[in-house]
């Protein structure tokens, strides 16, 4: 519904009018979508309030596995949270152009993934009424937290990086920002102003001047330079919640970088498995091509044998180990009661993503959309299996148990999904979906223009 | 200024108020505390009163200690005073306050409505006003015969009374049912000794007991006296540990502490007794009684028997022998479960062993004989039932006893009340029988009566009221006076005690000529009230071997039902529920089951080739048929039990008796023939062979145990007494070394506390009783969850009983016995109670994120419930799982509320919770000694679970003083942590199970 002319027709003018484009009024089934998120969450919001009023009971954890699929979703959307800063931070100081039409979605992905992680060590909390305790905040009884708890370190590692992801992400969007300023001045009618005033605000007055383009640049790159220790930082921390304690199946030196593989490895999945409706949706099949599918696949096969790795080593270490308590839980986690969810596990996350070998599936859009959904779901049942089959089968056998959600627990994750989604779908409307700035560099560079399949890249 | 106006600044206060009020919902309301205006007298506000009184959960008659805080019964505790239980009791009874506090108990007089189910209620003043003109009827037409009155066997005042007042009234129509009741034992020993008595079981002076399957540690005759005396001779003391041999074809929870199980065919205990008599005899161990003995047991040679018992015959002879070459023996009957149509001739054969072994008057001895009235055979309650069909029943009345649920249905008691004219219960629970009842005059519980009681020769027990009646109740004995004078004429003037308490004190001038002639009555009474009763020594009394044991003729052992059925029909009473009386017990309901670990329900125990051969798993639903019957139950595949038995817990089966009985199980007395012991005439429960069939349904049976088996992970360890000799031995040396040195968990404490707070559980005497478990529920206000909730997992136990099958591998020549998978030569079980463990290193405290546990000064690992926000981390992390999270705000129907113990925090949904070694008993003995400007001695403080462990396997106290006992079985060779090895630094030290295996004798 764009009604205003492009300025004139050149590359740089394509890219304003494509992806500034895609922020006009949305059509019928856009608000549809949204409705049906709403709706969705509205019933996990109700789920949760039931939860806090009759008690943690309504979930299915029980003794002795007292983590179930909360704290699996915690991790999961901690995981997501992580290829944004890597596309962002880490590939924009290896200078890797073709994250430029990326890395803006899985920025947005990684906020909004954490914004869900966040709320699922609130969901589990027994008395969520005091969640407040967790933080160390001052006060009269001189109660500070416990530093050496690993839920505590998650509390940092976490808002840290929250904050980073946002304020690189928002440092990014400032020039776009200006952009679409600009672009609402040439608009008539009392919603054009005061759009005009938001982005306005936004943009921080961006005049693009050489010195604030000079100032600009450093500050991205300091900031890409601080985020990048975090994407390593973050997920260790969440792997120690586990590491730390003494749980056999748990208890493991591998888990921080096997934890920080498979977080970046369920990461990228997660944005193949957005962009492709997203790119259609929003009509950017010009700008998120082959070639970036192609980039991401390879990524995706190059963690995914890290995880499988990973998977072999902690059988390995179990054997070797000699202890046979840490062997039993590794046995019975493959052949236990929960051997579906681990067969689904090492199918997913180690054997589907070898079809990535294949240059020609690599480059084939709807095959690689396929492979990351595989791998979101096997990434999934990653934090399932080793949260769950490792509390069901501890150390005193008299006291093992089984562990099956509930409704509460399903609705719940379910409504992450749609809280997810409906800020994700908030953000394609509202903001520039991929980075003008990058893109017009990324021409004016030669690197590759939109709509170029760059084979010989 | 134009900012906020001081309106809008109240508006957002009100709403920030408001929202926070909202967010506050999930919490209780705080309740108000009122003091007293008008303070009773020897009421102390947070002092307790404890009264002495009489346990009367099952007819054993312990003495209890009544703990009553502000007028309210709160726990009950062993008497250590009296001469039974010495201070300890079974987990039925620590339940007995459920039963005052029952939440379905009958609040007051009801009488059924004309022509239907319903109950509607009554006055007192109208039911007895109902109740003597219908007897005064009788009398005036000479019919009072017709007047049937059934009650339970205590011997007591009350039972006189009963006595008394029937004979006034002219029936000679009182029936006694015990339903557990050991009357061939009686028959047996009136034929052999021509004493009609039950006697005296020194298990404490028994070397080697050899049981056919009493279950003397769980309900048979006195269980909480014999578990103590067993765990005296049985358990590991000084170098010394004595041998039990179970000879049963189930193992029992009794059988599970044997060194030995010799699995013996069905109803063969009797052939097996004979056979060891032979040998005994035959090789001359039986010294000058083998003559008598020879003409007897001549035709029972172990060959012979070999076939019916199926014990080879090399076994019977090294049993006989070891039986015989024992310092001290002794041989048990069968027990209750056990009775068969042999049953008097089967305990005249073991009577004969301990004769021929030289045990009769040993550890045999009649003089301070148990003290039970006889119990109605098969014959008096046929006759009755005959009665009672013919219309000759003109009223019934029934006390104390629930025969609806106790007889076998097909004696047709049941269905023969429909003919009684009048039924009247005077039970304070709708129980089975009550439910038919045309009256219900509820009676008080025994936690609220006067009253008195006579277990054994020369003790007699005094109940005295703990609490008002609860609800409009009435004394059956006031009742009886009250009728009495209603009645009128020669009776109206025989019943004139003003009440109860003055019937006692008078029942009791006889007690007090035979102990305290020359104090005054006053000051005997009180003496004798707050004592609980008096006690003397009574004398053996030297019996010798009747003639008439000559004439007992020994039959081969047959069981009824058609051929094809080959499994013999075990039908044991419950250890938890008993004969059903602790079915309305949540405590007991929820308490698992000590041999099974299954909770709520009722099953068939099946061996695993059965359980093969049918294709069925634990829960599929198996049909059970026989003559008499058939039901459907879900299977419980147990290794302890023969392949051509199946065995059916008592106890379930409740159409009525409150919400936790109702509709639960199968009553397997169903199954059973109206058969009995041909001598003693006593119900025969062992008479039947059934048939099996797989239904192909399926359902749930909750079992709180997970795996039954420890995986060689040394969580429950066994070692031979060898072995254990040894080990203490170098321990012993090493203490005398260093007799200042002090175990590890000592530094787990501040350095200038004078505790450490440590305990001790010795395996070798725990039984798995789990009086443990309810004495915690008891202390700690643990909240009873459901079946539903327990079979998610969700029980609240703080202390569990873990029970491992341990595969026993004698290595020859060795003794050596080891814990290992493969070859076993038998089935060991072992208890292991399993609780908070106190580390001193605990995984529990560094990964709570704000501090809701840790470690306090003196050693406590302390759960702060306020702080407590719920991320479980602790108990994720805790390797003994010993953590309970509190999933939902649980619920204590009134009246159950009133049993709370007050000195424990409440906790709040969504908080965990743990054993907290009863940290109110440990701050009440700081407190005291602080008063006084001392240490806490030892044996001070006592933890409700070591309190009241029958075994006294458990022991608690400061491992900082070097010479408590804590310390000292810290110290001892066979002490260990469980999962040491991940270096949490337990306060709980076990001490390893020492099995006393073949070789070693």
């Amino acid at each position: 519904m764009a009604t205003v002319a492009p300025p004139v027709e050149t590359p740089f003018a394509k890219v304003n009018r494509d992806i500034i484009g895609a922020l006009w009024e949305p059509d019928w089934r856009y608000r549809i979508l949204i409705l049906a998120l709403l709706a969705v969450l509205g019933w996990a919001g109700f789920a949760w309030i039931y939860q806090i009023k009759t008690g943690m009971g309504t979930a299915g954890i029980t003794h002795p596995v007292m983590w179930g699929v909360y704290i699996t979703n915690f991790v999961f959307w901690v995981g997501i949270a992580h290829s944004g800063t890597l596309i962002s931070a880490i590939l924009y100081l290896l200078r890797s152009g073709w994250r430029t039409t990326i890395n803006r979605a899985a920025e947005a992905m990684t906020i909004f993934a954490v914004m869900t992680a966040g709320l699922f060590p609130l969901i589990h909390l027994g008395r969520v009424w005091y969640f407040y305790f967790l933080a160390p905040y001052p006060n009269q009884r001189m109660l500070w937290p416990n530093f050496r708890s690993p839920l505590i370190w998650d509390f940092f590692a976490i808002s840290t990086y929250f904050t980073i992801s946002l304020l690189f992400w928002y440092s990014g969007l400032i020039p776009d920002l200006a952009s679409v300023r600009d672009r609402m001045k040439g608009l008539r009618g009392r919603m054009a102003r005061i759009k005009e005033t938001i982005y306005g605000a936004l943009s921080l007055g961006w005049q693009g001047t050489d010195s604030q383009w000079k100032n600009y640049r450093r500050a991205y790159l300091y900031m890409a330079a601080i985020a990048t220790p975090l994407v390593l930082s973050v997920h260790s921390v969440v792997s120690w919640d586990f590491a730390m304690a003494i749980t056999p199946g748990w208890h493991s030196t591998i888990f921080a970088p096997y934890f920080v593989a498979g977080a970046i490895f369920s990461g990228i999945a997660m944005v193949i498995t957005l962009s492709v409706p997203f790119r259609w949706a929003l009509g950017l099949e010009d700008y998120i091509t082959e070639y970036h599918y192609d980039n991401m696949a390879k990524l995706l096969l190059l963690t995914s044998l890290i995880v499988g790795y990973a998977y072999v080593a902690e059988y390995f270490m179990a054997w070797y180990s000699g202890d046979p308590i840490e062997w039993e839980s590794f046995r019975w986690r493959a052949v236990g009661a929960y051997s579906g969810p681990f067969f689904i596990m090492v199918t997913c996350n180690v054997l589907i993503p070898l079809l990535c070998f294949s240059r020609r599936i690599r480059r084939n859009i709807k095959a690689v959309f396929v492979i990351s959904v595989f791998v979101n779901v096997g990434m999934w049942y990653e934090r399932f299996v080793i949260i769950v089959t490792s509390l069901a089968h501890e150390y005193a056998p008299g006291a093992w148990g089984l562990y099956k959600p509930t409704w509460v627990e399903l609705s719940i994750t379910v409504g992450s999904f749609a809280w997810f989604l409906l800020w994700f779908m908030l953000f394609a409307k509202l903001l520039p979906a991929i980075s003008i700035t990058e893109v017009k560099e990324s021409i004016a560079e030669g690197v590759w223009s939109p709509g170029d399949k760059k084979e010989e890249a | 200024m134009s900012g906020i106006k001081r309106r809008d600044f109240l508006k957002v206060l009100g709403l920030t108020g408001a929202s926070t009020g909202l967010v506050g919902c999930a919490q209780e309301p705080a309740k108000k505390l009122i003091p007293y205006l008008v303070q009773p007298e020897e009421v102390i506000p947070g002092i307790p009163n404890w009264y002495a009184s009489v346990c009367r959960e099952c007819p054993a008659g312990c003495g209890v200690h009544v703990k009553v805080r502000e007028g309210r019964p709160i726990k009950v505790e062993g008497n250590p005073d009296h001469p039974l239980n010495a201070g300890r009791l079974c987990a039925r009874g620590q339940a007995a306050l459920q039963g005052l506090y029952d939440p379905d108990r009958i609040s007051g007089p009801l009488r059924r409505v004309e022509g239907t189910g319903e109950f509607e209620p009554t006055t007192w003043e109208e039911a007895e006003a109902l109740l003597a003109a219908r007897i005064r009827g009788l009398r005036q037409t000479g019919q009072a015969e017709r007047l049937y009155l059934i009650s339970d066997g205590a011997v007591s005042s009350l039972d006189a009374l009963f006595d008394d007042w029937m004979d006034a009234v002219g029936s000679q129509n009182r029936v006694i049912h015990e339903s557990l009741d050991v009357e061939p034992l009686r028959e047996a020993n009136r034929l052999t000794f021509g004493q009609a008595e039950i006697p005296r079981y020194d298990l404490d002076r028994a070397e080697l007991i050899l049981s056919f399957g009493a279950g003397f540690l769980e309900t048979w005759i006195s269980p909480v006296q014999y578990t103590r005396l067993f765990a005296r001779s049985q358990s590991f003391r000084d170098g010394r540990k004595g041998r039990f041999v179970h000879m049963s074809p189930r193992l029992s929870l009794t059988g599970s502490n044997a060194d030995e199980w010799v699995p013996a065919r069905p109803a063969s205990a009797m052939l097996l007794a004979l056979a060891l008599t032979r040998v005994l005899v035959a090789e001359g161990r039986a010294g000058g009684r083998a003559a008598v003995l020879r003409p007897l047991v001549e035709p029972f040679t172990p060959e012979r028997v070999a076939e019916a018992t199926g014990v080879e015959p090399e076994r019977i002879e090294r049993l006989a022998r070891e039986f015989a070459d024992a310092p001290a023996s002794l041989a048990l009957p069968p027990g209750v479960e056990m009775t068969d149509r042999n049953a008097t001739a089967t305990h005249v054969a073991v009577n004969l062993l301990n004769y021929a072994a030289g045990n009769i008057g040993r550890t045999v001895r009649f003089g301070p004989n148990v003290v039970r009235r006889r119990s109605a055979d098969l014959a008096r309650w046929t006759d009755v039932v005959e009665a009672m069909r013919s219309g000759a029943v003109d009223m019934l009345l029934v006390h104390g006893s629930d025969p609806v649920h106790t007889l076998p249905p097909n004696l047709g008691f049941a269905a023969a009340l429909e003919d009684v004219g009048l039924l009247v219960s005077f039970a304070s629970y709708v129980n089975e029988t009550a439910a038919r009842a045309d009256l219900i005059l509820p009676d008080h519980t025994p936690l609220e009566s006067w009253g008195d009681h006579v277990p054994e020769v020369g003790v007699h027990t005094l109940m005295q009221p703990t609490s008002n009646p609860l609800f409009d109740s009435k004394h059956t004995g006031e009742l009886l006076f009250s009728l009495a004078a209603r009645i009128g004429g020669n009776m109206g003037a025989q019943f004139l005690w003003p009440d109860y308490r003055g019937y006692l004190r008078d029942a009791w001038r006889p007690v007090q000529r035979e102990f305290a002639s020359r104090e005054s009555f006053d000051d005997f009474w009180h003496a004798a009230v707050s004592r609980g009763g008096v006690w003397r020594d009574v004398g053996t009394q030297p019996v010798t071997l009747n003639r008439a044991v000559a004439g007992v003729e020994f039959d081969e052992p047959a069981l009824e039902g058609d051929a094809a059925a080959r499994f013999a029909l075990i039908a044991y009473p419950s250890p938890t529920l008993y004969d059903g009386r602790g079915a309305n017990r949540s405590w007991l309901q929820e308490l698992p089951d000590p041999v099974t670990k299954l909770v709520w329900s009722c099953w068939i125990e099946i061996h695993p080739e059965v359980a093969q051969q049918l294709d069925v798993r634990t829960g599929d639903v198996l049909a059970v048929s026989s003559p008499q019957g058939r039901l459907e139950a879900p299977a419980y595949v147990y290794q302890g039990i023969r392949a051509d038995c199946v065995a059916i817990p008592r106890g379930q089966c409740h159409a009525h008796y409150g919400r936790w009985a109702r509709d639960r199980g199968v009553n397997p007395l169903a199954l059973l023939p109206a058969a009995a012991d041909e001598s003693s005439g006593s119900f025969a429960w062992l008479s039947t062979q059934v048939a099996l069939a797989k239904t192909g349904q399926r359902v749930r049976l909750v079992e709180v145990q997970g795996s039954d088996e420890d995986r060689g992970r040394e969580i429950a360890e066994v070692i031979s007494l060898t072995a254990a000799i040894e080990a203490e031995r170098h321990a012993r040396e090493e203490i005398e070394r260093h007799p200042e040195a002090r175990v590890e968990a000592v530094e787990d404490a501040d350095p200038k506390s004078p505790y450490r707070w440590g305990m001790a559980i010795d395996l070798s005497s725990c039984i798995g009783c789990s009086a443990c478990v309810a004495a915690c529920y008891a202390e700690n206000n643990v909240p009873v969850v459901g079946e539903e909730r327990c079979a998610q997992g969700r029980e609240m136990a703080w202390l569990r009983v873990e029970r491992y099958y341990e595969h026993v591998v004698v290595e020859a020549g060795q003794g050596g016995v080891q814990a290992e998978h493969g070859e076993w030569e038998g089935l060991h079980v072992v208890h292991i109670p399993m609780m908070c463990q106190h580390c001193g290193n605990a995984p529990c405290e560094p990964v709570c994120p704000v501090y809701a546990t840790y470690h306090n000064p003196e050693g406590l690992n302390v759960q702060v419930y306020n702080r407590c926000v719920g991320t479980r981390y602790c108990s994720n992390n805790c390797p003994y799982k010993a953590r309970r999270f509190e999933w939902f705000d649980y619920e204590h129907p009134f009246p159950l509320n009133l049993q709370l113990n007050p000195d424990v925090t409440v906790r709040e949904k969504g908080v965990m919770e743990k054993c907290t070694f009863c940290v109110q008993r440990i701050v009440k003995a700081r407190n005291d000694a602080n008063a006084e400007g001392r240490d806490v001695a030892d044996g001070e403080v006592t933890p409700a679970c070591a309190q009241t462990c029958p075994a006294e396997a458990i022991v608690f106290g400061n491992l900082r003083d070097p010479h408590s006992r804590v310390s000292r079985l810290a110290r001892s060779g066979r002490a260990y942590h469980v999962l040491g090895e991940l270096n949490t630094r337990p306060a709980v030290t076990y001490l390893r199970e020492v099995a006393r295996v073949t070789e070693e004798i």
